[in-house]
């Protein structure tokens, strides 16, 4: 496995150039994979490229404020968590962007020790990818699954999830059987080369769909299967099985 | 707010304006024991009225024990409002009741409007109790008058200065506000700087030598910005006098165009004719103010443009254009460009127009804009023409 695989990682997004060293020097010494930009546009040419966990952006840019510019990344990649640091925070603000999707809102100059303790809460919360072309279900599971404490990645077809198992390592992949660009044996057997220890969960309408594809893919190791539509407790109490150390069989990493 | 001995200045001033004489004092003293069965019923006329309107009657809360005593208040009023003596603690007195009706929240239409009815009470008492000849019951009356107008000048005085003070109070509480947040985002950036260089010095696990020096000279390096922040409030605070002397206008313009540079992307045309007058002021404000105007010209131009720079003599004056090709500015946000610490960038105090706006009006000039957005925006600096008056 690649070493950026595994070093967990982290964009500053700041206007202030010297804001930024600071926080890469703190973070790089320890241990995270740092990337800074200046602006909103540079950022999401990062986020673009590269998979970050964690997201820190100052909330007053010009151009594009954190805000916008989190909005734009959870559209890239629904899996970075973002908090927001602000000079000037007012209740309204805080609400928008929590009410956006963004993990935490801070007030600056940061409490160090807070921002980076909440750094690794986020870290340790699972990272689960949503294999679904339903926009209202992936919207929906993800506030579901963000709110229980889990990572959200969402992928609307087979080749996005592919290129996604191959950057970053996932604890959980639910994967809808039927995909515009292929099948969800397609996308169980991606996860299954890049990302072995990564659990699987097949989303399906009913057992006989795609002829018997759903029983292959579970003869295959795949550790669930859930019935459209959805039982939502059932699905929690599964992923929380699969995803707490030590129960479902499989060691940490 | 007026002092003691002012207020006591101006009474005696407006005394004179309603021709207030000493055969006036005469005339009420002489009537104030005939008046004194028939205030009780005048009295209490005067609070059934305030009963029937809401907006007076609110001010009272205390109810019935509250009316009684403010009924014995009245009457000492209207006891000392015919003995007198019309000294400095009267006035003091009358202006202190106009300071409470602020204070509880009676518009002053109330007590006009008040004074006019125990007004007529007290005429009507007058004529009802007069013996001697109408034409002396005439000049009494208008004794009555003058000084119920003067009481009623007295107290809408205090009134009105009680009332501003209160204003200007409310106003300034919310200056500092807007202050406070301006400054906040300005100081809490090099601070935020500060306080992460700190933290890395104190907890990094490996620290080089050059990483070391790096974050103190980081630090050094902004704790000098918030200290620029602090002159800049405190300059525009206490602006120096204008040392006003002749200036050609252009030189000042070359200067401050050269220690702001347009963006390469920026063509700049300066149009200054020959016989330019040169205009009265100090150079060293002018350049202040000329400077920020093309700082905000560049920066409406990030992606390039045109800055024109132009003198035209105007009737005595010197108007100075620096007329940017930018994204201009949205009119509701014209208005108040030139409101200190109004800003609508990431970066700044938004003290630049409004230190520009004050340094010219202390260098008989002024500041204009005109704009259209996606178009442009000119400045106007008004000047004055030096010498040939």
């Amino acid at each position: 496995m690649p070493t950026t695989l595994t070093l967990p990682s982290v964009l500053v997004v700041d206007d202030d150039r010297d804001t930024c060293r600071n926080l890469a020097d703190i973070l790089t010494d320890l241990g995270y994979r740092v990337d800074t930009a200046p602006d909103g546009p540079s950022a999401l040419e990062l986020v673009r490229r590269n998979p970050y966990d964690v997201a820190l952006l100052d909330f007053k840019m010009p151009g594009m404020n954190g805000l916008e510019l989190y909005r734009e990344v959870k559209k890239l990649r629904s899996g970075t968590v973002a908090i927001i640091v602000s000079a000037y925070t007012n209740t309204a603000t805080k609400e928008e962007a929590l009410g956006a999707g963004a993990w935490q809102v801070l007030a600056k100059p940061v409490d160090l020790n807070k921002l980076l303790g909440l750094v690794d809460v986020a870290l340790g919360q699972p990272l689960v990818m949503v294999v679904d072309d339903d926009a209202d279900l992936c919207a929906t599971l993800w506030d579901v699954l963000r709110e229980k404490g889990y990572r959200v990645c969402l992928s609307n077809n087979a080749h996005a999830a592919a290129d996604r198992v191959r950057e970053q390592v996932y604890k959980v992949v639910l994967i809808d059987m039927q995909l515009p660009d292929g099948n969800g044996s397609d996308v169980f057997h991606a996860v299954r080369e890049a990302n072995p220890e990564a659990h699987t969960i097949v989303i399906t309408g009913h057992p006989r769909e795609l002829g018997g594809l759903v029983d292959q893919v579970l003869k295959e190791g795949a550790d669930a299967v859930c019935y459209k539509p959805f039982d939502v407790s059932a699905l929690l109490s599964t992923l929380d099985r699969l995803t707490k150390p030590g129960l479902a069989g499989q060691p940490e990493v | 707010m007026l002092k003691l001995v002012d207020r006591f200045q101006r009474y005696q001033d407006l005394q004179h304006y309603v021709g207030w004489t000493e055969q006036d004092d005469h005339n009420v003293r002489a009537v104030a024991f005939m008046l004194a069965p028939h205030l009780n019923p005048l009295i209490d006329d005067f609070y059934a009225e305030i009963e029937r309107h809401p907006s007076a009657r609110k001010v009272i809360t205390g109810g019935a024990v509250q009316i009684a005593r403010l009924k014995g208040s009245l009457i000492r009023w209207i006891h000392e409002l015919l003995t007198g003596p019309y000294d400095a603690g009267y006035v003091e007195r009358r202006s202190r009741v106009g300071q409470r009706h602020v204070e509880i929240g009676l518009d002053q239409v109330y007590t006009n409007v008040a004074l006019s009815r125990l007004r007529s009470g007290l005429v009507a008492a007058l004529g009802a109790t007069w013996t001697a000849d109408r034409t002396a019951l005439v000049t009494t009356i208008q004794s009555l008058n003058k000084l119920l107008d003067l009481d009623l000048a007295l107290i809408e005085d205090a009134y009105q200065a009680e009332y501003l003070a209160r204003q200007q109070r409310v106003e300034r509480m919310a200056a500092i506000g807007q202050v406070g947040g301006g400054v906040a985002h300005e100081l809490r950036n090099p601070l935020n700087v500060i306080k992460t260089s700190v933290y890395f010095l104190l907890n990094a696990r490996t620290l080089t030598p050059e990483k070391r020096a790096e974050h103190l000279q980081r630090i050094e390096r902004h704790v000098l910005l918030a200290d620029g922040v602090i002159t800049a409030l405190s300059d525009f605070a206490r602006m120096p006098v204008p040392d006003l002397k002749s200036v050609v206008v252009q030189r000042v313009m070359e200067e401050a165009v050269e220690a702001n540079p347009p963006l390469d992307t920026v063509h700049v045309i300066h149009d200054w004719p020959a016989d330019l007058p040169p205009v009265l002021a100090d150079a060293n404000q002018l350049r202040i103010v000329f400077a920020n105007l093309v700082r905000n010209a560049r920066e409406a131009m990030p992606q390039g443009g045109t800055l024109t720079l132009t003198g035209r003599a105007v009737d005595g004056r010197v108007d100075v254009t620096v007329a940017d090709t930018g994204v201009g500015i949205p009119a509701e946000e014209l208005l108040r460009i030139m409101e200190p610490l109004y800003t609508t960038k990431a970066r700044g105090l938004g003290l630049g127009l409004a230190l520009s706006r004050a340094i010219l009006e202390k260098n008989t000039g002024s500041l204009h804009v005109t704009s259209q957005p996606g178009t442009g925006t000119t400045f106007t600096v008004r000047l004055t023409a030096d010498g040939g008056k």
